[in-house]
Order: structure tokens, then sequence, then C-alpha cells
């Protein structure tokens, strides 16, 4: 750890507290490049192509907005962060507000993941039934038994250390969206060069969605959301070679990425396929399968589903390995967690986090797929869990704030411009993304607006709340550095 | 660390994976069936394109319908009224997002309409279910046609 880690006033007990706490923790040396990848899985894949190609040119506009308001923000604000400060999001608003705030972000950031594995993994088995046989994906055995093998099966590899889970990710990534999404790209380029007219209209009346009144603003706020987990990776900045100088390279990279696999593939599909026909398609698969149609080349569906599927998984790995890191961190330094959930494996991994949240997502996996009331409502959970992780947000940009203005001395290998308007402009996406969060969606149908309010105010309550304030409020003394006594001998970094 | 330390150190992590994409992607090319066309599926196509005039939804080309549902419906028939069916079909109804983003969204009405309209001509049995199912969805034209 480098001297530029330390907070401000770090030359005291704390700051050795802290430095010991995250020795031990798994720092393998990762390349600018292999982050940037990794930041891309877990934010961005082709499976929302075929959704967002059903509004044609006003695609480009529900990215492009959310990007200006809060890709921009997010990525700018804590490539500064994270090019002086280590640990992630835990440790900027623990220097930037409090510890306890600290732990309540990184908390958010986890929690909220324990509800997206189920749904995404759901998702992965129905691709994959699609790929061997459709009428699996009804099949409530066949999907707990998918959902089981592939999470601890991802638990597993990701308590091998975070190198394993950056090389997956990594050419998940590659196989499953950047050479997919290439393809998609240029065939949609070869169908307009051959002479074709646009399925889509390209003109500038279509570049703005339909204006509907608030189901329009429901449309474009929301999809603020598509770039939430940009400052996720930050958690492993400790392990570049020179953090300052390529965290910032790592994450505009990644922001570049990020925006053409969200905006070209989905405008191929609109070129080549009618809107119209993509609602033929009861799923992402078979509006791929109508892509490939047109240029008989059908054979290519089952290939970019196994893309799909690669993709999703290495997605789901990043997820696993990051924040449940950062909560291990602040816990170490200061006690917020038991210590057996303080504990590293042999190669320096918080297995025992990693087993705990594979348990309660087990649980969750198996009503989902066995009871059809659960399964039904899940999409409650998206909504709460989305409204939580805007709370890391929330906290993130007015520690960043505070920084500047508590610490402006403090060395960043970048210094984000016009750092408080980009601050002011990602909070205020993010409050205009969690009011939004209260509009009942079209699942909820026609029911009452205040019981859909109290559900995920509650659920918000509940998770971003009361249980993070019951780990502050019992946690003992005892617990701080535990973790460390706890280690086992042969423990250290990989 | 390059990727071919990564590589090194968890060869058998990569082989697995390897092998078990391959093994999918070679079951799922044996297991694709490219619709043809027949006398049923071209007839099928031309009853769909019926309704869908009728309706006042702009009709897609034969050979398209044909391709993408046969004369069977494909996988738009296999069970679409399923509780697990009807959840993934929910939560596709959401936002641009691809990870833990994704939330759900006052979706655009034709797809719901016109998936009933598939399901009346390809698997007529399904529809009673599937339309008890979306029967209480909110949606709105969300969508410029």
């Amino acid at each position: 750890m480098s001297a530029m880690d330390m907070p401000a006033d770090g030359s005291g007990a704390g700051a050795r507290t802290k430095e010991r706490a995250v020795q031990a923790v798994s720092a393998p040396r990762l390349t600018w490049l292999t982050l940037a990848l990794m930041t891309t899985s877990s934010v961005a894949s082709l499976r929302a192509a075929p959704t967002m190609a059903v509004y044609g040119l006003a695609c480009v506009f529900l990215y492009l907005v959310p990007a200006i308001v809060f890709l921009l923000p997010t990525a700018l604000v804590s490539a500064e962060l994270a090019s002086g400060w280590e640990g992630g999001v835990y440790n900027w608003v623990s220097q930037g507000l409090s510890k306890p705030m600290g732990f309540l972000a990184v908390w958010c950031q986890f929690a909220m993941t324990i509800f997206y594995y189920p749904s995404l993994l759901a998702y992965v088995a129905s691709t994959i039934a699609y790929v061997v046989d459709p009428s699996l994906a009804s099949n409530g055995l066949y999907t707990a038994i998918v959902i089981m093998v592939l999470y601890w099966t991802g638990v597993w590899i990701s308590s091998r250390g975070t190198g394993a889970v950056a090389g997956l990710a990594s050419w998940g990534l590659v196989i499953g969206t950047l050479i997919p999404g290439t393809l998609l790209v240029v065939l949609g380029g070869v169908f307009l060069g051959q002479g074709n007219a646009s399925a889509a209209p390209m003109n500038a009346a279509h570049l703005l969605p339909a204006w509907t009144g608030l189901a329009s603003l429901v449309l474009i706020v929301n999809n603020f959301l598509s770039y939430s987990g940009m400052e996720m990776n930050a958690v492993h900045v400790s392990s570049l070679r020179n953090p300052p100088k390529e965290f910032p390279k790592s994450m505009f990279l990644a922001m570049g990425l990020v925006l053409l696999i969200f905006i070209l593939p989905a405008l191929a599909i609109s070129w080549v396929v009618p809107s119209n026909q993509l609602s033929l398609t009861a799923g992402v698969m078979q509006a791929f399968d109508a892509f490939f149609q047109y240029f008989h080349i059908g054979w290519l569906t089952p290939v970019i589903a196994v893309g799909l599927v690669a993709a999703s998984l290495g997605g789901m790995l990043t997820w696993l390995a990051g924040p449940s890191k950062g909560l291990l961190l602040i816990s170490r330094e200061e006690g917020y967690l038991p210590p057996f959930l303080q504990r590293l494996n042999r190669h320096g991994i918080q297995q025992n986090i990693l087993v705990t949240q594979g348990v309660v997502t087990t649980a969750i996996a198996l009503m989902y797929a066995f009871i059809p009331n659960v399964s039904s409502a899940y999409w409650i959970f998206s909504v709460i869990t989305t409204q939580v992780y805007l709370i890391v947000y929330l906290l993130m940009f007015v520690a960043a704030i505070r920084l500047r203005r508590l610490q402006p001395d403090h060395p960043r290998g970048y210094r984000a411009p016009a750092l408080v308007t980009l601050c002011v402009t990602g909070l205020l996406a993010s409050a205009a993304a969690m009011v939004i969060g209260f509009v009942p969606s079209s699942q909820f149908g026609g029911s009452s607006v205040w019981s859909y309010v109290l559900l995920i105010g509650g659920g918000l309550l509940l998770l971003g709340v009361i249980i993070p304030l019951c780990f502050l409020k019992f946690r003992k003394p005892s617990w701080r550095n535990a973790g460390e006594d706890a280690r086992p001998a042969t423990g250290g970094a990989a | 660390m390059s990727p071919t330390r990564f590589a090194s150190q968890h060869r058998w992590i990569y082989v697995g994976a390897i092998v078990v994409l391959v093994g999918m992607l070679i079951t799922g090319i044996l297991v694709y069936q490219q619709h043809h066309q027949d006398v049923q599926a071209n007839n099928k196509a031309q009853e769909l394109s019926g309704k869908l005039a009728a309706q006042g939804y702009p009709v897609p080309d034969q050979d398209q319908i044909v391709s993408t549902l046969g004369n069977d419906g494909g996988a738009v028939c296999k069970q679409p009224a399923s509780a697990l069916k009807n959840a993934l079909w929910l939560q596709n109804i959401s936002n641009g997002a691809t990870g833990p983003g994704q939330r759900p969204v006052i979706g655009d009405g034709r797809a719901i309409e016109v998936e009933a309209l598939v399901l009346g001509v390809y698997c007529p049995d399904q529809l009673a279910k599937y339309q008890d199912r979306f029967e209480d969805i909110k949606t709105a034209q969300t969508v410029k046609h």
C-alpha cells in the first residue's frame, strides 16, 4: 500500500489498523485493460439490444441522455476517487462522510446483488433452454438446478482469487459481447450497404421517443440505471501497477465500450428487424433469431445464445468478487461484521461472506424456481434493489464533493473537471431515479399506487436502512480486525 | 499480472469453462431447427398477417413470419403462460440495463397484443391462460410508430 492510500491524517493508529486490515486481502496484479474489461462486463451485454431496438433511432437518445447525466458523472467522479483512495466506494464515503456511512454504501452495493443473481441466472437458464429445449424454460426443477450449479460454481471460482474472476470476466466479455456485437453491427452495415432501407425510420422525427407523459418519463429516467455498476470494480484498484494513472484510463475505455455495446447492436437490429416483428418474438433469443434469419444464417442463433451465457456469467463473477470485497475491507477495519464473516481463505478471499450470501441466494432462488407467486412477483425485488443501489450513488457524489473540500491537496492521479457540477448532476439524476422508482410499472397493473409506494418504500427501508443499522448497532469492539487473527496461517495475498 | 499468467494459474477453470461452452455450442447447433416453408407454415403466416392487418398493425414479410414462427409457433408456444415464463416476460418489460440496474418500466402494449394474436393462430389452446396472466398489465404507447 502506498502513502497515497492513507487518509490525510494517515499517520496514526487508524491508518495502521486500515493497513493491517487491507494488506491480507487478495490483490493480484491486474492490467488497466483487464480492469476496463471487467468493468464493461459488469455493466453491459447484448441482452437488452432487442428490447431497445424496438425504440428504433430513439434508443440512441435513451442511452445518450442517461450517459450525460449519470454515466459521465459516475465514471469521472469514481475515476478521481479511485486515483486518490484505494478500497472503492466504502473508503471514499468513509473518508468523505463517515465510517458508518461508508459501511452503509458498501452494504447497499452488496445487498442488492443477492436479489440480482436469481433473476440473472433464471435468464441464463432460459437462454440455455432455448438452445437445448425451449420447454425446459418452464420447468422449475431445471431452473433451480441451473441456478444452483452456476451460482455455486461462481462462488467457487471467486473464492480462488480475483485473478480467475478477472480472466473469465474479460474473456466472457470478448466472446460473449464484443465479437457477437461486432457481428451484429457488421451485418447491419451489410444490410444497409446492399441498398435496403432501414426497417426503423432513421430520420430526425424519430430521434426522440414517443412522449406519453409519465410513461415516457419513467422510461427515460429509469434508463439512467443502465450504467449502474461503473464504480464497482474500483475496489480492485490496488491491483493496478500505477492506480492513479491507470484507473482513469481503465474507466475511460470502459465508458466507451459500454456506450458502443449498448447503442450500436440495438441500432443494427432495428435496421434489419421491424419493431412490430420484434413484437412477434417472445424473448431475447427469438429476436436474434429473426435478425439472423434475414441473412439465412439462423444457425448463428445458438452461437449468440452461448455467447450471451458466457457474458452473463462473466458479469456475475465480477459482482460476486467486487462488493463482497469492499464489505470485507471496511468490516476488518471497523469490526462491522462478526469475525466469522471476516475470515479469508488461503487465496485471501472473503469466502465466508460469499458462502453466507450464497445460502441466502440459494433460498431465494429455490423459492423463485418452485413457488409461482414468488417468481411472478420477483420483478418487485428489482425495483427495491435498484432503489437500494441508488443510495450508494447519493452517498458517493456527496462524499466526492466533501473530499474536494476537506482534502484538496490529497494526491490524486486524476482530477475530474467541474467536479461539483458533475456531482450535482449525478445527485439529481440519482434522486430523480429514486423518485421515479415509486411510480408503479406495467407489472403492477391497476392496483393502488399507495400500496406500491408502501411496498417499495418498506423494502428500501428494510434492506437499505434497518439491516445495516442492526449491524452497526450490535457490533462488538472485539470484532475489529478479528478476521486478521482468524485467518488461516497460510493466508495472505494471492 | 498478464492474461497469460492468469491462464497458467487457473488452467483447469479455463479448460472447464471452454469445454462447457463448446459442448453447449455443439448441442445448440445440432438441435437448432430451421423452420422450413411448408403449406401449413405458409397458411398460418397468412392467417396471422390477416389478423395483424385487421388490428391495424403493420404486416411483416411472409417469409420472415414463416422463418420465425414455423408451423407451430416455435418457442412462443412452449407454455407461454407458465409461472417461470411469465416471470421472465415481466422482467423483460424493463429499461435498457443488462446488469443490476435492470428495473421495470411502463412498457408498450403492442408486444402483449401481438403475442396474443400469435398465440391465437399458432396455439389457440394457450391463449386464454396467457390473457388471464396479462389482463392486468398497464401499458402505454412508448414506441413511436
